[in-house]
């Protein structure tokens, strides 16, 4: 693990300095200041008509400057790190505290810290070099067009970056740490009979390039190629009302646009969320439990410390069926007078932390996942899910179905494909009528986009909800 | 803005990387500032200030390419940068298609970045104080009374965005464009007195501090969402879909990206193999429009240099245009054209009717009328398309509305399709496109879509 020293060599600064451009940004009044410097360098590499023909990396550098007084923030940032133009931005910052207004009392949030480092990089990707991965990438498009002869085009990507942050605070709190990510995808398209169908498959993680293995190329070759007789065979079922069993993995995308956003502290304490009234109130049936959790080893949500450098934590948002907890960044911990969930996150340097999911998932119930397909008679099978969206006020939720069966008197019969579904959070969350005994975190890239991008993941035991409106003919 | 010593910089970039074994080189420097205010239930809730730089360079090396960016611009930082990345390229494998455009399609008269009106000079002597004042009249929490609904929350936000950038290549090529933005965004969330929520957005932005109206962006935000209160339940079937011109471009945009030469190439694109040929009705014509001044999406060249030029994408149905850039132009043999789409407009029609002449706008209300019953859509809500087959579906909300009136709002529906047989269900397209969107495309109307609720 680097010392401090490592992370204020990064940056060219000093402690004494750190302490200076905090005066500074808290020379108008504020209640709490608080530095992000970020070195991020990205890499990344394209397979596309067989060739590793394409590829480069990007750096970014800088440091944001938050002044927050009361609930309200002073935000700006440099590209410069010379000392003159970080003052200007503490300057620039403190300018929210020239109103005046009330203030909020903001507390350390430094509960215990990390005992582990949740991102292993045993591998360095700054150390390796473009022609170590070019094999494997040669070698995962041999692996994928040799399963089937419908294979008309691999395009294959690796990408990856390495962030150096350091954090410090109004407390004197100095935090630094370096975070990995690595993650491979593959979008392979099909064609039979004149028909075209695509499927895209992603592995991320947030670990060194020990990441890109034999065993890995294999896993998301069979994978990409998995289900495809199906895809050509599917139809779009007759739309309306009807019960949706969730398969475990991906469905973890209801969990955070039915649940997740909505209980994001911002949201309730701005009196916007379907949710802002009903903590301590049961939400889901008796035996639910809902976590959000910044402390899976590796996994692409995982925060050993948020962005506001609090360590990660492992949050219940739902107990036993009640809602137990927001999700909170500092202010919003302020503003309710609890401690800070973890939940503090940005895109970059550029954006001030706003409350942000990590691994969000429901934990394993009793239920045998073919008992819950068995107690269906009519409804479908939800088994792969890309991108979902919410209406906080409203609390009417999306998500769309790559693929999935109609489920008929308790048996999968026909695949179906390219579905919407919609429905209404508190009510879905009240509709779920089987947990089953089968959690499966999804690996894929997941990204939030609720103002900034945020590397997320989520998950999902099978779940059976009793009814939910599936788009259709 | 971008200043001399800095386009010499990008200058020396591409010469340093061809003097270090580069064939080829494209250097574009990008340099923004914006400046935003954002109001909470009508006080203070937070000022930012943003300013960017960053170079990105195009790198052609022994047949092969790579990209790079940085935003650490010190001549020795971006020297050692240009080596390492001219390092890598030569560990990749060949590609010869990937070649800088022909010189002889370059745009020859971007000079100053100005000379389509895009830039607003008033934004270099605004200030936090006036930033302020425009959010603050913005709000109107506290001086709305309802007797059927409380504002829960308000938000607004008004920003001043200034976005520079220039671009040199190892062929001689120089291009500038340059822009102002001035923004406003509100949202506000009500209860109703049944204790239902419902919220409702509205933004507005213009290159011109003049073409921007801060004071009624809270009031339509509140409207859209007032309207919302007391939704009914609409049975699934097939209805006459209007969608309105806020949220009509969510249903050219995949139309537009079946037409890009990457999707083209990489055989995830309904539409290929359809260039020339009529895929859509008659009345279905979507002009590109960059040259025109002053408006929002305009530009000079594309990220290769190449010039745009006005001129129709799909004509009467006819595909006219595909998307094709140098290196797919190389790929799959064809002419190439421009990069994208930079200015879609999508021309006005009514099926079966002749439009109204001269200055007669073609509204909402005369595509409600037109349309007799129906469903309104005002937003979508999730949902997806496949780009190789071009089946979709989307969340919708929206209003039921009969005999051209609105009746009652609508929620939790689908609509589910595919956009070639949707598009053949065209009926009809208003003239009443936003001003401020980049693309222009008015309130659309088509027959027999299919609801789920």
């Amino acid at each position: 693990m680097n010392t401090h020293s490592h992370y204020l060599d990064i940056f060219k600064v000093t402690q004494l300095q750190l302490q200076s451009l905090v005066g500074t940004a808290l020379s108008r009044g504020g209640d709490f200041a608080d530095l992000y410097f970020e070195h991020t360098t990205f890499f990344n590499l394209i397979l596309r008509d067989g060739n590793v023909s394409s590829g480069g990396f990007h750096t970014d550098y800088g440091v944001g400057i938050r002044v927050l007084k009361g609930e309200k923030t002073g935000y700006a940032y440099s590209e410069n790190l010379e000392m003159s133009e970080m003052v200007k931005a503490a300057e620039a910052a403190s300018a929210i505290a020239q109103a005046g207004g009330s203030s909020l009392s903001y507390s350390s949030g430094a509960t215990a810290r990390p005992t582990e480092d949740l991102y292993t990089m045993q591998q360095n990707w700054r150390d390796m070099q473009a022609s170590t991965f070019l094999p494997f990438l040669l070698d995962l498009e041999k692996q994928i067009t040799s399963k089937d002869n419908r294979i008309i085009k691999v395009m294959a990507r690796l990408s990856d970056s390495v962030s150096d942050v350091l954090m410090y605070n109004s407390f004197g709190e100095l935090t630094c740490e370096t975070r990995p990510m690595g993650s491979l995808s593959v979008t392979v398209v099909f064609q039979q009979n004149g028909n075209t169908e695509n499927k895209s498959i992603s592995r991320s993680f947030r670990m060194g390039a020990e990441l890109i293995t034999p065993a890995l190329i294999e896993d998301i070759a069979s994978e990409a190629v998995k289900g495809i007789d199906e895809r050509f065979e599917a139809i779009r079922p007759k739309g309306g009302q009807m019960s949706v069993v969730m398969g475990a993995g991906p469905s973890g995308v209801l969990l955070h646009e039915a649940m997740g956003h909505a209980f994001e502290a911002d949201f309730n304490r701005k009196g916007q969320s379907i949710f802002s009234e009903k903590m301590g109130v049961r939400v889901c049936p008796e035996g639910v439990n809902v976590v959000d959790d910044g402390t899976l080893m590796n996994n692409r949500g995982a925060c050993g410390y948020d962005d506001e450098g609090v360590p990660g934590q492992k949050t219940y948002m739902v107990t036993d069926g009640i809602l137990t907890s927001y999700l909170h960044d500092r202010i919003s911990a302020a503003w309710y007078g609890v401690a800070p969930t973890g939940n503090g996150r940005r895109e970059n340097f550029r954006y001030n932390p706003i409350p942000r999911m990590r691994a969000t998932y429901m934990e394993s119930g009793n239920a045998e996942p073919e008992g819950i397909i068995a107690s269906v008679n009519k409804g479908i099978y939800v088994e792969e899910l890309s991108n979902g969206q919410v209406k906080i006020g409203e609390g009417d939720f999306t998500f769309f179905v790559k693929s999935g069966y109609l489920i008929e008197n308790g048996h999968l019969t026909a695949p179906i494909k390219d579905i919407n579904i919609i429905g209404n959070g508190p009510q879905a969350l009240a509709d779920i009528l089987a947990v089953g005994n089968d959690l499966k975190i999804d690996n894929s890239t997941w990204t939030c986009g609720k103002e900034q991008s945020v590397a997320v993941s989520c998950g999902m035991p099978t779940i059976l909800v009793s009814s939910l409106t599936v788009g259709g003919e | 803005m971008i200043n001399e010593h800095e386009i010499s910089l990008a200058k020396h970039c591409v010469r340093f990387a061809k003097a270090n074994g580069a064939d080829g080189a494209r250097a574009i420097l990008s340099k923004s500032r914006t400046d935003s205010c954002n109001m909470l239930n009508g006080a203070l809730d937070k000022v930012s200030h943003c300013a960017d730089r960053s170079i990105y360079l195009y790198l052609f090396v022994d047949g092969r390419y790579g990209t790079f960016s940085t935003n650490r611009l010190a001549q020795e930082e971006l020297e050692d940068f240009i080596l390492k990345g001219i390092d890598m390229v030569r560990m990749l494998e060949q590609d010869l298609t990937r070649t800088l455009q022909a010189p002889d399609r370059t745009e020859k008269n971007a000079r100053t970045g100005r000379e389509l009106g895009l830039y607003d000079e008033s934004i270099e002597h605004s200030d936090s104080s006036t930033r302020t004042a425009r959010a603050q009249e913005m709000c109107i929490y506290g001086n709305h009374v309802a007797e059927d609904f409380t504002i829960l929350s308000e938000e607004c936000e008004y920003g001043e965005t200034s976005d520079d950038t220039f671009i040199t290549d190892s062929q001689g090529f120089e291009g500038r464009h340059t822009e102002s933005v001035f923004s406003c965004f509100s949202e506000i969330t009500i209860q109703d007195a049944n204790g239902d929520r419902y919220s409702g957005y509205w933004w507005e932005s213009a290159s011109s501090d003049k073409d921007i109206d801060i004071s009624t962006c809270s009031r339509k935000a509140l409207e859209r969402a007032v309207r919302q209160i007391g939704p009914k339940p609409r049975r699934s079937g097939k209805y006459r879909m209007v969608v309105d011109t806020s949220v009509a471009s969510r249903l050219i945009a995949p139309v537009i990206n079946a037409l890009n030469g990457s999707a083209l190439q990489q055989k995830i694109s309904f539409l290929d193999g359809t260039l020339g040929k009529k895929v859509f009705p008659d009345g279905m014509t979507l002009m590109d429009l960059p040259r025109t001044f002053g408006r929002n999406g305009s530009r000079m060249f594309d990220s290769e240099g190449v010039a745009t030029q006005d001129a129709p994408i799909i004509e009467n149905g006819v595909i006219r245009k595909y998307f094709i850039n140098t290196w797919m132009a190389n790929k799959m043999g064809m002419e190439p054209t421009i990069e994208d789409a930079s200015r879609p407009c999508l021309m006005p029609f009514m099926k079966g009717k002749e439009l109204p002449c001269g200055e007669n706008e073609v509204s909402l209300e005369d595509i409600l009328e037109y349309c007799g019953n129906g469903i309104l859509v005002t937003g979508f809500n999730g949902g997806n398309s496949n780009p190789a087959t071009g089946d979709f579906s989307f969340g919708i909300e929206g209003f039921a509305f009969s005999r051209g009136k609105i009746t009652h709002p609508v929620r939790e529906m689908l609509i589910t399709g595919n956009f070639v047989e949707l598009w053949n269900s065209f009926i009809a397209a208003g003239t009443d496109m936003r001003r401020c969107t980049r693309w222009q495309i008015p309130t659309i109307a088509f027959e027999g879509v299919a609801f789920s609720g």
